[in-house]
């Protein structure tokens, strides 16, 4: 029998420096077709794209950029443990991009790969920039010097790309002489006991090994311990040895490009340098900031509002088409009532989230990130952050997932810890519906000189979150204790133009993350919610509709619909879910809350934005669905069944406020953060302490407002 | 001299990098001995300062800018 031919499957890992254009490439070869997964027991996200070229699938592995393989963070070891097939198999080959104006740095990089002896090819990017700057490449010079082919390419402007593609079609990719004898960093009879114990296949791989030992936190402990009692007998310093190495690696890099590149003297003005002069300028740079934060905030307050409006309107449309076309029973309750609005609360951040990353993307690809960092480092270190922190705490605003896996950038534990601990108590997009619809209920919708109090109160819920993230940060900096030393060496990038298919990239990768990671939670828990609602202890249920039968008997057709409304809150009141909020209304009646709002509080345990689903199906399920009032309008004609007091007023109102801003009540944020820190103990001290500091926060203003 | 003392716009060579944990962490990003470094900004209150090395724009912190040692 004839099978087709099969398919030719081979991995390459693609390498190089912060900024040198690896992600455009890797994007320009494989657009859409990557797949982000996790590296065991490490929190490095793993991008792998695929792309098929003639009969051979290819598997690109992105691995993080990094200067050196030098175990600093996740990211080397990453670098180290695919390049040396440890725990996984070993790529086929790997492409190390370099940055054609920057090839002595990025041969520091590009030599080491070489001396792992894996077969590779080199890439000199940013040839035009090269070419502005007076840098001439002499490309077959350099090939011979180095053994590994080269492509010059330009990939931002796409150029080069073909020529990339051509080289992994062909397989040219070459295993170089080593550079460096490693024989001369570590005893080699010590190196040969490593090469025998691991199985390598060369005297660098040993080297690397002996270096990475202690801070490869996946390697088995027994082989660890080995590493360390070795190293020990044949008095191996790895930090020594790591500088005499790298000065040995500049001397024989410098010795190679003084044969290979020619430079000319370009006098050209410096448009990074003039354009520095703005941003960091310590008045200007700060405004700008500023600048660039309002507009992100419009961006996500005001430009999103349409498309969250639209998806609103849509999903509540879908659900009466449901009703309206599906035969009555559970299974269109279901979906009406559970699953469609579900889906339809996971969508609606959507519109936020793609924009925040977008923004964030072009801040990044355009290099002016960096420069944030720069201008805040100040300002955070009282409170034990980084200047790094910044980005995390922004992205909080948007969402805390997001924030918390940024925060891998920042290279000190003690300050990455507590980045990931405050930057929950960011007010994140979740919080925003929930605010909404309670400063819609208890603020007045009038202007003070022309700002919107609604808006105003707006802003102060965000700067309260803020204000605490601050607070928590600096109460946490007592309280944390490092040897480790926080140290601030960065570059800042040049100026560029962003990338617009980095940018909607980034835009659909990240939407695609929260759908699937925070989606799941809350569609699972939107089913069990409508389940918990509509279903109670079976003689109770039975017994209220029965007597709803009786009475309908009685009461003449037009007052039908009353009595059905009356009798699904009582249902609601007697379903498991009833029962529970009435459970804990003793612990949140201090706090101004009934039971119908610790349902809400219980559900939102889950992820925030559950509030408003929750509460939605709280005051209309089992009701006639052509009658819906929008959810705002329902909730302010709700009144106490006791006092005849609006159950919103300013007190509850406020109270639920602070405990939302407060509160830790997002799942996958916290299934976040034990992946981010590997320990529980994390997150479970996040959610008793910032509830806990909620309740008392909820109680002091609700005694304040009453 | 350290590259802490530099004034704005000022330049110099680098004599040494002072050993310590992060030695590794200047070689890296291309801070060597015999490469002109110059100051271009500083960010206030004692905040990180930007230095042209090569082409390279650097940041430190004023801790850090210490223990690059310049030729007098």
């Amino acid at each position: 029998m004839e099978t087709a031919t099969a398919l030719q499957t081979k991995t390459v890992a693609i390498i190089g420096n912060p900024n040198v254009g690896k992600s455009s490439i890797f994007n320009q070869l494989t657009g859409l077709n990557q797949k982000i997964g996790n590296y065991p027991g490490v929190t490095v996200d793993k991008t792998v794209g695929f792309l098929r070229i003639g009969e051979k699938e290819i598997n690109l592995i992105d691995l993080p950029g990094t200067y050196s393989l030098y175990p600093k963070s996740e990211d080397e070891v990453i670098a180290h443990r695919v390049l040396n097939g440890l725990g996984q198999e070993k790529p086929d080959f790997a492409l190390v991009i370099l940055d054609a104006c920057n090839l002595e740095r990025s041969l520091l990089l590009g030599t080491q790969v070489m001396d792992l002896g894996i077969p590779m090819a080199f890439v000199v990017n940013m040839k035009d920039l090269a070419i502005k700057k007076g840098i001439q490449i002499k490309t077959f010079e350099l090939y011979k010097l180095l053994g590994v082919p080269l492509v010059l390419t330009d990939a931002r402007n796409n150029e080069g790309i073909d020529a990339i593609r051509q080289l992994m079609a062909t397989e040219k990719f070459e295993s170089p002489k080593p550079l460096l004898d490693s024989y001369a960093f570590a005893d080699k009879a010590l190196v040969e006991e490593v090469i025998a114990r691991f199985g390598f296949i060369n005297p660098y791989q040993a080297f690397q090994m002996l270096v990475f030992g202690e801070f490869d936190k996946t390697l088995p402990i027994a082989d660890k311990q080995w590493l360390k009692e070795k190293s020990l007998v044949f008095g191996f310093d790895r930090k020594r040895q790591q500088v005499r190495e790298t000065e040995a690696r500049y001397v024989k890099i410098a010795s190679i490009l003084k044969k290979s590149v020619d430079r000319v003297k370009i006098e050209s003005s410096n448009v990074t340098i003039s354009l520095d002069n703005v941003f960091l300028n310590p008045v200007f740079g700060f405004v700008v900031f500023l600048g660039i934060m309002l507009l992100i905030f419009q961006a996500i307050f005001a430009w999103a509002a349409f498309p969250m409006d639209l998806i609103d309107v849509g999903f509540a449309g879908l659900s009466g088409w449901i009703y309206e076309n599906l035969p009555p029973g559970v299974l269109t309750d279901l979906l009406a009532e559970g699953i469609v609005p579900g889906i339809g609360g996971v969508v609606i951040f959507i519109p936020q989230i793609a924009m925040l990353f977008g923004f964030l993307a072009i801040l990044e690809d355009t290099g002016y990130l960096s420069r944030v960092v720069f201008l805040m480092d100040r300002l955070m270190r009282p409170f034990g952050l980084h200047g790094k922190s910044v980005v995390p705490l922004i992205s909080g605003m948007a969402c805390a997932i997001p924030g918390i896996m940024a925060a891998r950038n920042i290279s000190n534990s003690k300050e990455r810890l507590i980045t990931i601990l405050v930057t929950p108590w960011m007010s994140c997009s979740a919080r925003l519906p929930v605010y909404i619809i309670l400063i819609g209920l208890t603020v007045p919708d009038t202007l003070w000189m022309g700002i919107s109090f609604q808006a105003l109160g707006l802003l102060a819920m965000y700067l309260l979150g803020v204000l605490f993230t601050l607070l928590g940060a600096l109460a946490l900096k007592f309280i944390l204790k490092t040897k480790e030393k926080s140290y601030l060496l960065t570059e800042l990038p040049i100026y560029r133009l962003p990338r617009w298919k980095t940018v909607l990239l980034t835009m659909f990768n990240k939407s695609k993350i929260f759908v699937l990671e925070a989606g799941k939670v809350i569609l699972s828990i939107s089913i069990v919610l409508w389940v918990l609602a509509s279903y109670g202890p079976s003689g109770k249920m039975q017994a209220i509709e029965d007597e709803k039968t009786t009475i309908l008997q009685t009461t003449p057709e037009a007052e039908w619909s009353s009595v059905e409304e009356l009798y699904a809150s009582k249902k609601l009141e007697a379903s498991f879910i009833g029962i529970m909020g009435k459970a804990i209304e003793p612990a949140i009646r201090p706090l101004g809350y009934d039971w119908k709002i610790g349902i809400a509080l219980l559900t939102s345990f889950a992820a925030r934005e559950v509030f408003v689903g929750t509460i939605a199906t709280i005051y209309s399920i089992g009701g006639d669905v052509e009658n819906e009032l929008t959810i705002r309008e329902k909730l302010a004609k709700e009144v106490h069944s006791d006092t005849g007091e609006k159950v919103f007023d300013k007190a509850t109102g406020f109270s639920l406020m602070v405990f939302y801003a407060f509160a830790m009540q997002c799942m996958s944020t916290l299934a976040v953060v034990y992946r981010e820190t590997k320990s529980w103990k994390w997150p479970i001290l996040q959610t008793v302490v910032m509830t806990g500091i909620a309740y008392l926060a909820a109680f002091i203003t609700y005694q304040i407002f009453s | 001299m350290t590259a802490a003392e530099l004034s704005l716009q000022q330049s110099s060579i680098i004599e040494s990098i002072r050993e310590s944990d992060i030695s590794i962490n200047f070689l890296e990003l291309g801070i060597l001995p015999g490469k002109e470094i110059k100051l271009l900004k500083k960010a206030p209150f004692g905040g990180p300062m930007a230095f042209l090395i090569e082409e390279n724009i650097i940041a430190l912190r004023q801790q850090e800018a210490i223990m690059i040692n310049l030729k007098s």
